[in-house]
């Protein structure tokens, strides 16, 4: 089946869709009467949703009217939040949504979006206007037994509040399949990626996170460019993908690594999920995700740091780019010691703050070429 | 003057991270406490002040093992160890009524930490680089109310290498989750013990005791809002919003029992003297939310000028049920997952209603500390449930630490604006 991907390029405001970064390819790949499960944080278990007959899809948000979003969300939290906040206001999508306990933020949208979207499908819920129900997660912070049991109480927990909004009752085979194709779905993708721009990357992974697993593996998308320039690693949180990446190529970087949670970062590390029964296989499930390349929220810093600091080495960055989206607390508070620790290995950094619109391109490209200039500088003395 | 402003006179100009470890400061403030001089406004006070005085002593002098932890971490866990509680929230709200925290916010910026952050946990970690704090035997963190305690305690972790317990609660408290949630607590037990130097054994013995002093203070608790309930005007809110320090962190110890024993005891010696009725004409009552500015400010004065008065407030609350010695990780599995902070958004809105409600408030005040994804992030869903109700609530915007960000002029305005509208 031929699809296509989606291509982000930046439109004149006047071409703003309702929800911009959203595709229209993207929109075409949904089939009609296709059961969509909408999904936020990179930690939701897609393998889940998949198995119980869920579409999985992630909104990116409506960013072009963030303060939309100020009748339930403190302007200070974070703008993809606010953002799918005003998406999903707008919409009234129809399915489930299935949120992760995994920051301030992803708590304040849960909340919110049971106001003024939907209602609670766990615990007694029921679904709203919206169809579904509004579903959340535990997800623990530090890998280990205890959080793996816990864990996979909650995989099993949400298993049954899906099924209970209308998706299929999951097994263990209908689990494992699911995770198996995942697996290969993050394999390819990290394949295909090799040697690509960073906004191909992106484009890739995009596509691994919201096509259907068997639609993605058909093949690689045409137009995927090669990467060239002065090799860096991207590392963050969620990133406006028409933004910062574009930025850097045309100031000449290439994003060899996009250590993001929209990047190459859920792809990495994954465990093959195994059990007999369903109990298992959700413990199963439940440590490829404790124990998969961690974001800043995870609790084992030291152990998040030794990875990040061999993947700028693997991928052979000249340069570091740490860019997060405002407000969010993991990454504010994990920068001084990632900061020191680049700085101690020798490894130029620069950090940005992004406001999800990256609409100061402008100010942002003078930045990033600022700080490219400063490695070409180097690799001249060197 | 009260015994702070004493202190801060003589030590004021000195102060250094010597100081804080210096005989001299310590006897000097028991002194200033004890003296007759030093009236506080009601004889819990003076229990309060002895058992911070003691803790901090101890946490400054040395000796004893520090647990750093943040406001919902139990108490009764710390104290079980006979190790020294100390709570950086607190110690940066004390930094900002000294005055000293634009001096640790600065630091903190430098480095690196951005002013999007919580300017309690800023405060905390440019004092810690400062020399200011106190060296942890270890830190405890639960992982709400907020993300910000977690992670500026996992900083400081880190930097030192010291072992980070962080208690992660879950969302829902179901049975199975609340049986893992006591595993988790005997696990974070273990290890706290074993940080302190504490033999398992002796520490079973002491989280027994801990646990039943826990509960004579929180029937005592009970009292006391019972009684705040009969006599609304009794207890300025102003007064009781600093008791939060005492609920989060004697909880556990004797000195608890004493607390909420003797606030009880002259509440009802005080009603029975028909105290607090002769002003209630016109009084407008208020619910007050989250927490205040700890720097010096007149926002209060200005409340009472307009006839608001505090009844209730939002964390001084006993929000849990009670506690069986027999069964400490239980118990204390019982207390995390009932603070209605943890879970939905939705419950807390509840719990505010139903404080409101129950109070009988002419309207309530959310104070919207910045940078707090959780209290302000939620305070817009809080303020639809109460007008539901037809209840009033100001937002008022400002900053709990930091007096660089608070505007009194504004916020007074806005505060009388509010009050004349009720
Ligand atoms: S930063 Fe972490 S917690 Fe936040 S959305 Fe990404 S994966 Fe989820
Ligand atoms: S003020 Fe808010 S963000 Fe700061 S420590 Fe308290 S709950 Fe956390």
């Amino acid at each position: 089946m031929a699809y296509r991907l989606c291509y982000y390029t930046r439109m004149p405001e006047s071409q703003n869709t309702t929800a911009s970064t959203r595709s229209r390819e993207e929109e075409e790949a949904a089939r009609p009467g296709e059961r969509q499960a909408l999904w936020f944080c990179a930690y939701t278990p897609l393998e889940l949703l998949d198995a119980a007959g869920f579409r999985p899809r992630r909104l990116s948000g409506a960013v072009e009217r963030l303060e939309e979003a100020d009748v339930l969300l403190h302007p200070a939290t974070c703008p993809f939040v606010r953002a799918c906040l005003v998406q999903g206001m707008e919409e009234i999508p129809r399915g489930p949504a299935v949120f992760v306990n995994s920051c301030d933020a992803m708590r304040r949208l849960h909340d919110a979006w049971k106001d003024m979207v939907g209602r609670g499908g766990g615990a007694g819920g029921r679904g709203g206007e919206g169809g579904g129900g509004a579903h959340m997660m535990d997800m623990p912070r530090r890998p280990g037994p205890w959080a793996e049991r816990r864990l996979a109480q909650e995989i099993l927990r949400l298993a049954e509040e899906l099924e209970r909004d209308g998706g299929l009752a999951v097994t263990p085979q209908s689990l494992k399949e699911a995770a198996a194709l995942r697996m290969e779905v993050a394999k390819r993708c990290l394949q295909w990626g090799e040697g690509l721009a960073g906004s191909s990357r992106m484009r890739l992974a995009e596509a691994a996170q919201t096509l259907p697993p068997r639609l993605f593996l058909e093949g690689p998308p045409a137009g995927l460019a090669e990467g060239r320039g002065v090799p860096l690693l991207l590392t963050g949180n969620l990133l406006n993908p028409r933004g910062l990446v574009e930025v850097i190529e045309e100031a000449g970087g290439w994003v060899k690594t996009a250590d993001l949670c929209n990047g190459d970062r859920p792809f990495l590390d994954l465990e093959e999920v195994d059990g007999e029964t369903l109990e298992e296989a959700a413990l199963s499930l439940a440590r490829r995700y404790l124990n998969r390349r961690g974001c800043a929220r995870m609790d084992d810093a030291r152990q998040r740091e030794a990875r990040l600091l061999r993947m700028a080495r693997e991928c052979g960055a000249r340069g570091v780019i740490y860019a997060s989206l405002k407000f969010c607390d993991p990454y504010l508070y994990e920068w001084p010691r990632v900061e020191a620790l680049l700085r101690s290995e020798g490894l130029p950094v620069l950090r940005l703050d992004s406001d999800y619109q990256d609409g100061h391109a402008g100010q942002l490209s003078t930045r990033v070429e600022a700080f490219l200039e400063m490695l070409r500088q180097g690799r001249r003395r060197a | 003057m009260n015994w702070m402003a004493s202190l801060k006179e003589r030590f004021m100009d000195r102060l250094s991270p010597a100081t804080l470890r210096s005989p001299l400061l310590w006897s000097t403030a028991e002194g200033l406490a004890r003296s007759p001089l030093n009236r506080p406004a009601w004889r819990a006070d003076a229990v309060a002040l002895r058992y911070f005085l003691r803790q901090t002593k101890r946490a400054y002098r040395g000796g004893d093992p520090v647990v750093w932890a943040n406001l919902l971490f139990p108490s009764e866990l710390i104290h079980a160890a006979g190790a020294v509680p100390f709570y950086p929230e607190m110690a940066a709200a004390v930094a900002a009524s000294l005055e000293l925290a634009p001096r640790f916010l600065d630091a903190a910026a430098h480095a690196g930490f951005s002013p999007d952050t919580c300017s309690f946990h800023r405060a905390i970690l440019g004092a810690w680089s400062e020399g200011y704090m106190p060296a942890p035997a270890c830190l405890a963190s639960t992982d709400y109310l907020c993300d910000s305690a977690p992670l500026s305690f996992r900083y400081v972790a880190g930097e030192i290498g010291v072992p980070l317990l962080l208690l992660e609660i879950p969302f829902r408290g179901d049975d199975a989750a609340l049986a893992l949630l006591e595993e988790g607590l005997e696990e974070t037990a273990l290890r706290l013990a074993e940080a302190c130097g504490v033999t398992w054994h002796a520490y079973l013995r002491g989280l027994g005791e801990a646990v039943e002093l826990s509960e004579e203070a929180r029937k005592r608790l009970l009292e006391v809002e019972e009684l705040r309930l009969r006599h609304p005007l009794l207890l300025d809110g102003r007064d009781a919003l600093g008791h939060l320090s005492v609920l989060a962190s004697s909880f556990g110890h004797p000195d608890a029992v004493s607390f909420y024993g003797e606030l009880a005891a002259e509440l009802r010696e005080r009603g029975e003297r028909g105290e607090g009725r002769e002003d209630s004409d016109g009084v407008k009552k208020l619910l007050w939310m989250h927490l205040k500015p700890y720097y010096p400010h007149r926002l209060f004065e200005h409340l009472q000028e307009h006839g608001g008065r505090i009844v209730c407030e939002e964390y001084n609350r006993c929000y849990w049920g009670e506690m069986d010695p027999r069964r400490p990780f239980r118990s204390l599995a019982r207390k995390l997952t009932g603070h209605f902070g943890v879970g939905e958004g939705a419950r807390r809105a509840r719990v505010m209603r139903e404080l409101a409600l129950r109070h009988r408030v002419d309207g309530a005040v959310h104070f919207n500390h910045w940078g707090c994804r959780q209290s302000a992030g939620g305070a817009a869903l809080v303020r639809r449930e109460l007008l539901r109700e037809g209840i009033p609530v100001l937002l008022l915007e400002g900053d709990c630490i930091d007096s660089r960000e608070y505007q009194e002029g504004q916020a007074a305005t806005r505060l009388e604006a509010f009050l004349e509208s009720l």
